[in-house]
């Protein structure tokens, strides 16, 4: 059973607000989905959890910054909500 | 000129008769977009149909009359919203990108774009690729092209239903658990979830980025692999790319088929294993040997795929914060603004997993679910690579149901993720699948289609193309 207190932390940490409704709701789906889930845990598995499968390797590259031309920087900030001169504006964070 | 029949018409008929002059791509376009000025109301495969198709066709037929002719020269197709076509809209069915315009073009649009094709417009979806019916878009649900009454699958269900609906000669989608898979499967045509880092992931929008495959969604295995073969190969943009030898491999010997019969009981509907058991038959009678095969961790697929896609949702979805791009919400402070705006944005489903990842991730669980699903993961991906010792292709239905009535699973979320049982597995392990149509299933009057999942080995999509064609009678 997932506790309100416990669903109110989940949702502050993904930064969503739920009303009461939804977390009522919530509390009912992820009884469901956890209680589905919650079956692996009759799985034996290996000591070593941190097992990766195959074809995942890490690539690197070098990371060197690219020009883009001043249209497509255009185009970038007009997605932006908010902005001021060349710059995206955010909500200010001191007062 | 005669009037183009688009019912039967498949990307090779449409090229050769380009070639030969006998229609120009501009007919073929104006063609489609009449089809889809006729059904779409009803079907809502698009949100958007494109205004300068036309335009692109008209360009393709220059290029063509001056002999550059690409792979898809003229060819009409359609892309599923989430991805990224430069300067139209891609908003991943969601409010919180309604107005967003890509700002480039994603690696297999550019692909296709240099191959000559046509897009025709972007397709409905699960917001954010989160579903298995098309319920969960923010702009309506897509109807099934064989039954309005029913869902078209999805999430890539918009892409589905375009080409079922004749209003494309081919789509695009994306597949992190069976979403190009199961919405084919549903509206009867061919869909291809590649090896995973086939194709570059470039410009389509993360769902679960180990998991994660753009897939072409044809009505002939000739054409999905002529598509695969233009959307593959290694590119710097997308770190997990193969190069192009080492994808759409064929086997150089006889496929065996492998059929894991001890996994085709619980909650499968009968029409869709008398049909499965008749798909076997046909194989056998057209001389594939197929053999039982165990594959023992298989029926724990589908909880650890509802661990670990979670856990990279949560992520993933963190860019969404209302400053850089999408819809804003004021708070009463700067955080609050990420709060708002993400409940005004974001839909059930998406928020649902969003709290599901932060949960199997933190602190105290993190074990018990995050590190135990991956070590299922690898157990279920060993019993693959065993099975592939003896068999070259395994066979399965793609879903356990044919399309369902819409609403039937909404306020049951286990329900719907019970959908996705026989394709997670191919994400999980990387491996490549296809689904095939493979009959129908009667409802009422209604014939539902049915589809046949073939997954093959890792980097052998041609395998199951090969099989798949003379599955569908196509060689």
């Amino acid at each position: 059973m997932i506790t309100t207190k416990e669903l109110e932390h989940l949702a502050s940490l993904s930064r969503i607000e739920l009303s009461d409704d939804d977390k009522k709701t919530l509390a009912k789906e992820f009884d469901s989905i956890l209680g589905y889930i919650d079956q692996l845990n009759r799985v034996k598995t290996d000591t070593d959890t941190s097992a990766r499968i195959g074809a995942v390797r890490n690539v690197t590259r070098v990371d060197v910054p690219e020009t883009i031309s001043a249209d497509d920087r255009k185009k970038l900030m007009d997605e932006a909500p908010d902005t001021e001169g060349d710059f995206i504006a955010v909500t200010n964070i001191f007062k | 000129m005669n009037k183009i029949d688009l019912t039967t018409i498949t990307v090779s008929e449409a090229s050769a008769k380009m070639k030969s002059g006998e229609m120009t791509s501009v007919a073929l376009t104006e063609a489609y977009l009449a089809q889809i000025e006729k059904s779409n109301k009803d079907i809502n495969a698009y949100l958007e149909v494109f205004d300068d198709a036309i335009a692109s066709a008209k360009a393709s037929d220059k290029r063509r009359a001056a002999g550059k002719v690409g792979a898809l020269e003229g060819i009409p197709c359609a892309i599923k919203d989430n991805i990224l076509i430069k300067g139209k809209i891609a908003s991943s069915a969601s409010k919180i990108l309604e107005n967003y315009h890509a700002t480039y073009d994603a690696t297999a649009v550019s692909k296709l774009k240099d191959a000559g094709a046509i897009f025709l417009g972007r397709t409905n979806m699960d917001e954010f690729a989160m579903g298995g019916s098309t319920e969960n878009s923010a702009f309506g649900v897509t109807r099934n092209p064989y039954d309005l009454e029913r869902v078209a699958g999805g999430s890539s269900g918009g892409s589905a239903a375009a080409v079922a609906m004749n209003g494309a000669l081919f789509a695009l989608g994306s597949d992190t658990g069976g979403s190009v898979r199961q919405p084919s499967s549903f509206c009867g045509v061919v869909g291809l979830k590649p090896t995973y880092g086939a194709v570059s992931r470039y410009g389509v929008m993360a769902m679960g980025s180990s998991l994660d495959q753009i897939g072409p969604i044809t009505k002939t295995v000739t054409d999905n692999e002529l598509i695969f073969k233009t959307i593959s190969g290694k590119d710097d943009k997308d770190g997990t790319t193969l190069s192009s030898e080492k994808t759409g491999i064929h086997t150089n010997r006889k496929p065996v088929i492998g059929i894991p019969r001890h996994f085709l009981g619980e909650g499968i509907k009968k029409d869709v294993l008398d049909n499965f058991d008749a798909s076997i038959k046909r194989l056998e009678n057209i001389g594939y040997k197929t053999v039982e095969i165990e594959l023992p961790n298989i029926s724990y697929s589908l909880m650890v795929y509802y661990i670990v896609m979670p856990a990279e949702v949560s992520s993933n979805m963190a860019r969404f914060d209302g400053v850089k791009y999408g819809l804003h919400v004021d708070g009463a402070n700067i955080i609050d603004d990420y709060f708002k705006t993400r409940r005004a944005g974001f839909g059930r489903e998406v928020i649902r997993r969003i709290l599901l990842g932060t949960y199997v991730l933190s602190s105290g669980y993190y074990d018990a679910y995050y590190n135990r699903a991956n070590a299922v993961r690898k157990m279920i991906t060993d019993d693959f690579v065993k099975a592939f010792e003896t068999v070259d292709i395994i066979a399965t239905p793609t879903a356990p149901s044919p399309a369902f009535r819409i609403g039937e699973k909404n306020n049951d979320p286990v329900s719907m993720y019970l959908e996705d049982i026989f394709t997670v597995t191919a994400n999980l392990t990387g491996l490549p699948a296809i689904s095939l149509p493979s009959g129908f299933a009667k409802a009422g009057d209604k014939d539902l289609p049915l589809g046949l999942q073939f997954i093959g080995k890792f980097g052998e999509e041609g395998t199951i193309f090969d099989v798949g064609k003379s599955f569908m009678g196509e060689v």
